[in-house]
């Protein structure tokens, strides 16, 4: 792959990622937040195999079919099937409307800019300049999950959060060693499931996926 | 010879825990009663060795106390504090023989006292912070075991339990900070070390670490305004434990504060000192007013616990006046004086004590109002009690007297060579100690004449019976001593002066001689108790002599009439005409209104017919503790506000908390850029 | 080889149990095989306080003084908490609240976790022990909602989606520190060996350090239990079934905090003492207070044990960030005590709530009356991790506020002590509901099992052992504070 062209299409990928993290405070829909996760899954996927052409590293476009499976296929789906069987899946009030989000996420990003200044420094590449992105998408995704209602939404922040950790990793190391990879993998794979196992439980106990319903224990 | 002392000591004592925790019922008292005498005998012996050859006794092992090792050294200073809780264990344990079956011969009380006795006996032998600090707790912890011996039946003895620990726990934070402190700037934890590298230190430490131990020491000694667990925990606790923490424990408050003060830092800037004694003079009179307005025979005793302890810290801050004022030889008297105050204080309070436990067990009650006419049924009690009384009240020939003598001398002798603040205080510091003699004698004509003369007040007080000898004898061995001290007290004053001389910086080594007389060095008093009391008893015999022989002579025989004591010379009808505790404090609660706040209330019923017949008057009057009320009260409701408005933090919201952590991310991150 | 049978052992228990029907013989079983890992612990001790660290699979596992100390911290925890567990399912099946495959699918989970935390603590390899702690989360997850209620799942949802973002960051900052190695100069060699790590420790990037160990702070701090990231703490803690609290409070916490040492450690040669050290102050002594103010007006026992944790565990950030060697011997010591001690509490109160029914403090009253041997082993559980001597938390509280003040930290130790002292105060009037006073009149004395009081009582005494005698521990706490200490 050339170089303007990687340049060009690592940018696009990971704006893309970027540009869905945002999407997701500002649907309120359900269905359409998980679309967006599953595009932001095969994003990552794709940067990772852009820097696995890019340094003839097969380990890392092992690495990135991987990932497309996983967070743009399997994720979504279990989570779509969920949000399929709510009928009321849309996320009525958060705790913060979405113009505020949106200007959340605005600050959260230019905070991540301003905190990744020493790696951007240390890596005088185009990945490197790219690694605020991927920062401002797990703010961005840890703020979802402190402003959003709904059991689905945090589980979907959550997957930001990993989302924006996962592009940073490949982006600044070209992906850490492949052990720790594949177990940080399925660890994340792992923690929706039960995730997702928790969330079909609070369903049928309380016939809703509020997390509102969850604040029995407290002092 | 001595270090070995000091190891069997330990040994002994945590082998009597063991075997009072693990014995069955009929032989775990015994146990632990002659292995705690085996401990008290052999740290007696060691400190008795350290006092006559002046040489400290040392102890190192480093396969004690994980990260830290046990250092012990016991010097002269030390050694006092030892013999005065050997001498106390010993009677009161002997007394817990008999007093056993009054709800003390349970495993853990048959543990806790025998582990409260040693680590008493092992914390003036410390010789580095950890050891300290690790005795200093385990103390307070077997004390608090013990004082929670009753709280099955009473709930005053549960909150008594908690003021104790907490006041206890906040007291060993500060001595621990304290001590903390001094050892990390001298780069090492033994006392030794700390004492090279004293004069080094920033004032501003020197200063902190002065400060806190005095509270924290303070808080033990039960001074003013620190004293509120002392009147709670000191009566709830059974007999011979208030007779160990009153003879022995609150000693060691003042051991810390000498130690920390001149052992460890050489003496300081008079206002220190000057802080000192005025935590000394306060406690001295709040206390003494206290015991002489309260109506409960063991709190009466535990206020004046803190009137004395008051007498000492005016002693001990004297001398350090004193010497900060280079009065080197004056500052030594002064210190003799409090120590000598302090022996004396362990015998009597310890005697008084026990004796009151005594009272406890024959009639099921401590209240006064409810007492009277005991020196008739229980004779050796209560001439226990009437030694202890005397004592306290410092009349000659007892022990008492010998002390507070010593300490007006030296007062009196120091004001001409000191500075303006301390020609301020000392003053005081002498009319404080006038007033509290004439208050405490208050509390304890009170004590006597209205608890042991007189009709009994209620129907456990006529029925009471002599206790069993073990308890009698454990009591009378420390009236013995009280005795004893008053009439040879130079028995003791040549030890002390040593103690004294490796307390403060720089004092001559002998400063007081004579065998029967008292010389002082430097100083015109001389005092011969032995021809005093000699001189005293002649005089009695003398009058008694001289009257008898004048009423043989001159007058004819009157008809003797006897009337019951209290009646006024009338007859009396019952024992509820009798003058009571209260109305005998009620004139001294007028006259100081304005300390003791009493809560007074009067409730007259009439009868429906007419307004002008009464058909009953009720008067209640209680006295609380003022400053119990004014500053302990609102800080513990405004912790407890705390408490509550602090809830909100975990409302169960995953959304907060939550957002917890995005904070704590944003704020980092915005920091380290 | 030794390193190896650590993990192998719990793991084959774990199997069995999961292809045996539950039978109590399973749960000896799995008892017996933690106190195998005990004994290959004090092993792994004894090799490594004098001679080099084991490694197996080429550095993936290996295990110095300071993985020794910690396999023996959860090897002695770990034994209490499975003699423990059989009990606990015994009732549960008698009570009918749990079928036989719940219950072999418990033992399986327990014996997954002790290993997942066995594996965090043998891993030479940063990386692979943050799948390891990543690992023990997911878990433990099924067994707070074991009881599968309505609190056990929330408190299940609320420790997974706080923790996983926690430790989301903590693998970020994983992956910036090996950026930072990447870029020392010999790529090639660059991995995520704790070894490699610490011989390149001096020339990593001192502005990506910066931000690693922060978010590796706040990401691992989550699972240790430090504010502001404390908050699943005392819903977990509080549903899980006891031995599971016992475990997740005594132990899992401090492996969590193990990971924090090590990267402290590494962040101490990149950018020098300041920075880890302030941010340990900062999350330490915010858990001091919120645990103060918290257990002020607490209402429920096990909440106040899991806040009394958040207590220790900022203490023991405090004492890391003095970081000298008495200041980690100190906080290794105060582990190990604090893991009995909380070990023993939690096991107690699942006990006192089997008996009574209730974990409200206001509903058990005069314990000591009533069920001496139980109320008798809660007292002297608080007493110990009030920590009052005998006890070895004593020891070690003084020797972190030693060590505190000699580097310039008295001020911090200070406010730790006032906290300390607000703490006692609320703990001790808890303490004085539950345990003093009379029962009501005509009921009896409560006898409770010798099987169950045996392990506890003995789990106290060795903590009074540790406090009072320094040889057991001397040679190894010497060993693993210099792994660490600055």
């Amino acid at each position: 792959m050339n170089g303007p062209a990687y340049a060009s299409t690592l940018e696009l990928m990971s704006g893309v990622i970027l540009v869905c993290a945002v999407v997701t405070l500002w649907r309120r829909s359900l269905s359409a937040v998980v679309k967006a996760l599953a595009i932001q899954g095969f994003a990552l996927g794709a940067v990772a195999l852009i820097l696995g052409i890019r340094q003839h590293d097969a380990v890392l476009i092992v690495v990135a079919c991987l990932v497309m499976a996983s967070k743009g296929v399997v994720i979504p789906t279990l989570l779509g099937r969920v949000v399929a069987s709510d009928p009321s899946s849309r996320e009525a009030t958060p705790i913060v409307n979405v113009p505020a989000s949106l200007v959340g996420a605005a600050a959260l990003t230019f905070l991540a800019y301003g905190a990744t200044q020493p790696v951007v420094a240390l890596i005088p590449t185009t990945a490197g300049r790219l690694v605020p992105l991927g920062f401002a998408t797990l703010l961005i995704g840890f703020f979802s999950m402190v402003v959003r209602r709904k059991a689905i939404s945090q589980i979907v922040g959550l997957l930001l959060v990993d989302n924006g950790i996962a592009l940073v990793a490949f982006l600044a190391t070209a992906g850490v060693p492949l052990l720790v990879e594949l177990g940080a993998s399925l660890d994340v794979l792992l923690a929706v499931v039960v995730l997702r196992v928790l969330a079909a439980q609070m369903w049928s106990k309380f016939g809703v996926l509020d997390l509102d319903q969850l604040r029995e224990l407290r002092d | 010879m001595s270090n070995v002392s000091l190891v069997i000591t330990a040994a002994a004592g945590s082998i009597a825990a063991i075997a009072g925790g693990a014995l069955p019922a009929k032989t775990r008292v015994w146990a632990a009663v002659v292995l705690t005498w085996g401990s008290c005998i052999a740290a007696l012996v060691g400190a008795l060795a350290v006092l006559h050859t002046g040489q400290s006794s040392v102890l190192n092992s480093s396969q004690i106390l994980p990260l830290t090792g046990v250092t012990m050294v016991l010097d002269p200073l030390g050694a006092v504090f030892v013999v005065v809780t050997a001498v106390v264990a010993i009677a009161s344990t002997l007394y817990w023989l008999g007093y056993a079956s009054h709800g003390l011969s349970t495993r853990t009380a048959s543990a806790a006292l025998p582990l409260f006795v040693t680590s008493m006996l092992l914390v003036p032998a410390a010789g580095s912070v950890a050891t300290f600090l690790v005795l200093w707790e385990l103390m307070a912890l077997a004390s608090l075991m013990l004082v929670l011996v009753d709280q099955r039946r009473r709930e005053e003895t549960r909150s008594a339990a908690q003021w104790y620990a907490v006041m206890t726990h906040v007291g060993a934070a500060a001595i621990l900070f304290a001590l903390v402190l001094l050892s990390a700037h001298a780069g090492d934890q033994t006392f030794a070390a700390i004492r090279v590298h004293a004069h080094h230190l920033p004032t501003a430490v020197r200063n902190t670490a002065f400060v806190l131990a005095v509270l924290g020491f303070g808080s033990k000694a039960g001074a003013v305004p620190l004293h509120v667990w002392l009147p709670k925990a000191h009566p709830e606790a059974p007999s011979p434990v208030s007779a160990l923490m009153s003879g022995a424990m609150v000693n060691l408050g003042i051991y810390g504060i000498v130690l920390v003060g001149d052992r460890l830092l050489g003496g300081g800037p008079v206002w220190w000192w000057l802080m000192v004694t005025a935590l000394g003079v306060v406690s001295a009179l709040f206390g003494a007013l206290h015991a002489a307005t309260s109506t409960d025979l063991k709190r009466l005793l535990a206020y004046s616990t803190a009137d004395n302890m008051g007498l000492v810290l005016i002693g001990v801050g004297a001398s350090g006046m004193f010497a900060a004022s280079g009065h080197r030889a004056i500052a030594s008297i002064a210190m003799v004086a409090a120590l000598l105050l302090t022996v004396n204080h362990a015998a009597f309070k310890g005697s008084l004590f026990l004796s009151a436990g005594s009272v406890q067990v024959a009639t099921g009650t401590r209240d006064l109002d409810r007492l009277g006419g005991l020196m008739r049924r229980m004779p050796i009690t209560g001439a226990i009690f009437m030694v202890g009384a005397l004592s306290i009240a410092a009349l000659p020939p007892f022990n008492g007297f010998v002390g507070e003598w010593l300490l007006f001398q030296s007062l009196l002798h120091g004001l001409p060579t000191s500075s303006t603040a301390v020609a301020i205080a000392v003053p005081v510091g002498v009319a404080a100690l006038a007033l509290t003699g004439g208050l405490t004698a208050v509390a304890f004509v009170k004590a006597i004449g209205v608890g042991f003369l007189g009709r009994p007040r209620s129907e456990e007080a006529a029925a009471a019976h002599e206790v069993p000898r073990t308890m009698q004898m454990g009591a009378g061995m420390l009236a013995g001593l009280c005795v004893v001290l008053g009439l040879v007290p130079v028995i003791v004053l040549p030890a002390l002066g040593r103690a004294a001389a490796s307390a403060v910086p720089g004092a001559p080594a002998t400063t007081l001689s004579g065998s029967v007389d008292l010389h002082l060095a430097g100083l015109q008093g001389v005092l011969a108790p032995a021809l005093l009391a000699a001189g005293l008893a002649l005089a009695t015999g003398a009058v008694i002599a001289l009257r008898q022989l004048a009423r043989r002579r001159f007058t004819p025989q009157p008809a003797l009439r006897r009337a019951e004591p209290w009646g006024s010379g009338r007859e009396l009808q019952t024992a509820r005409m009798q003058y009571t505790a209260t109305s005998f404090a009620e004139p001294l609660e007028r006259v100081f209104d304005d300390v003791v706040r009493p809560d007074r209330d009067l409730d007259v019923s009439h009868v429906s017919e007419s307004r002008y017949y009464v058909e009953k008057v009720t008067y209640w009057t209680s006295i609380g503790d003022v400053i119990e009320q004014n500053v302990y009260r609102p800080v513990i409701s405004a912790v407890h506000w705390w408490g509550q408005r602090a809830r909100v933090l975990q409302n169960g919201s995953v959304h907060r908390y939550l957002a917890y952590g995005l904070v704590a991310l944003v704020v980092i991150l915005a920091v380290i850029t | 080889m030794l390193a190896l049978v650590v993990l192998a052992v719990p793991f084959g228990a774990g199997v069995a149990s999961a292809v045996a029907p539950w039978r109590r013989w399973v749960g000896w079983l799995c008892t017996a095989s933690i106190g195998a890992v005990l004994v290959c612990g004090v092993g792994l001790a004894v090799r490594v306080v004098h001679g080099p660290p084991v490694t197996a699979f080429g550095g993936v596992l290996r295990v110095d003084a300071l993985s020794a100390f910690m396999v023996i911290v959860i090897g002695a925890i770990g034994v209490l908490a499975t003699w423990q567990s059989v009990r606990y399912l015994d009732a549960e099946l008698a009570a009918g609240r749990c079928s036989q495959r719940h219950a072999s699918l418990y033992s399986m989970l327990v014996q997954g976790f002790v290993t997942a935390m066995l594996l965090a603590v043998v891993a030479g390899n940063v990386g692979v022990m943050w799948v390891a702690v990543e690992a023990t989360t997911i878990i433990t997850t099924f067994l707070v909602g074991h009881r599968r209620t309505r609190g056990s799942l929330e408190a299940s949802w609320k420790y997974i989606a706080i923790c996983s973002v926690g430790i989301a960051m903590a693998f970020l900052g994983t992956v910036l520190v090996y950026l930072a190695a990447l870029h020392v100069g010999h790529h090639e060699h660059a991995n995520l060996d704790w070894t490699s790590l610490m011989a390149v420790s001096h020339h990593l990037d001192p502005g990506v350090m910066r931000l690693a160990i922060a978010l590796l702070v706040l990401g691992y701090g989550t699972k240790v239990g430090l504010a502001p990231m404390h908050s699943w703490l005392p819903d977990a803690h509080s549903q899980a079934p006891a031995p599971i609290s016992a475990l997740m409070s005594g132990v899992l916490l401090t492996v969590a905090f193990y990971a924090l040492l090590r990267f402290k450690a590494i962040a101490d040669g990149a950018l020098g003492v300041a920075l880890p050290r302030a941010l340990l102050v900062a999350v330490g002594l915010l858990s001091l207070v919120v645990a103060a103010s918290l257990l002020l007006s607490q209402r429920d026992y096990k909440r106040m044990l899991a806040y009394h944790s958040v207590e220790h565990m900022g203490l023991i950030a405090l004492g890391a960030a003095a970081g000298t060697r008495l200041a980690i011997a100190a906080v290794l010591l105060h582990i190990l005590g604090h893991g009995l001690a909380k070990g023993v509490l939690f096991l107690t109160s699942g006990e006192i709530l089997l008996a009574e029914g209730t974990t409200e403090i206001a509903q058990v009253k005069a314990l000591l009356a009533r069920r001496p041997a139980l109320g008798g082993v809660f007292a002297f559980g608080l007493v110990a991790l009030l920590g009052l001597p005998p006890f070895s938390l004593f020891v070690s509280e003084l020797n972190m506020v030693r060590a505190e003040t000699q580097v310039g930290l008295g001020w911090a130790a200070a406010i730790s002590l006032v906290c300390m002292a607000v703490i006692f105060g609320a703990v001790m009037s808890h303490g004085r509901h539950m345990l003093f006073g009379a029962g009501p009149d005509g009921e009896q004395v409560h006898k409770t099992p010798a099987i169950v009081t045996a392990p506890l009582i003995g789990a106290l005494i060795g903590c009074a052992i540790l406090g009072v005698l320094a040889w057991p521990l001397a040679g190894l706490l010497r060993a693993a504070a210099q792994v660490v200490a600055t």
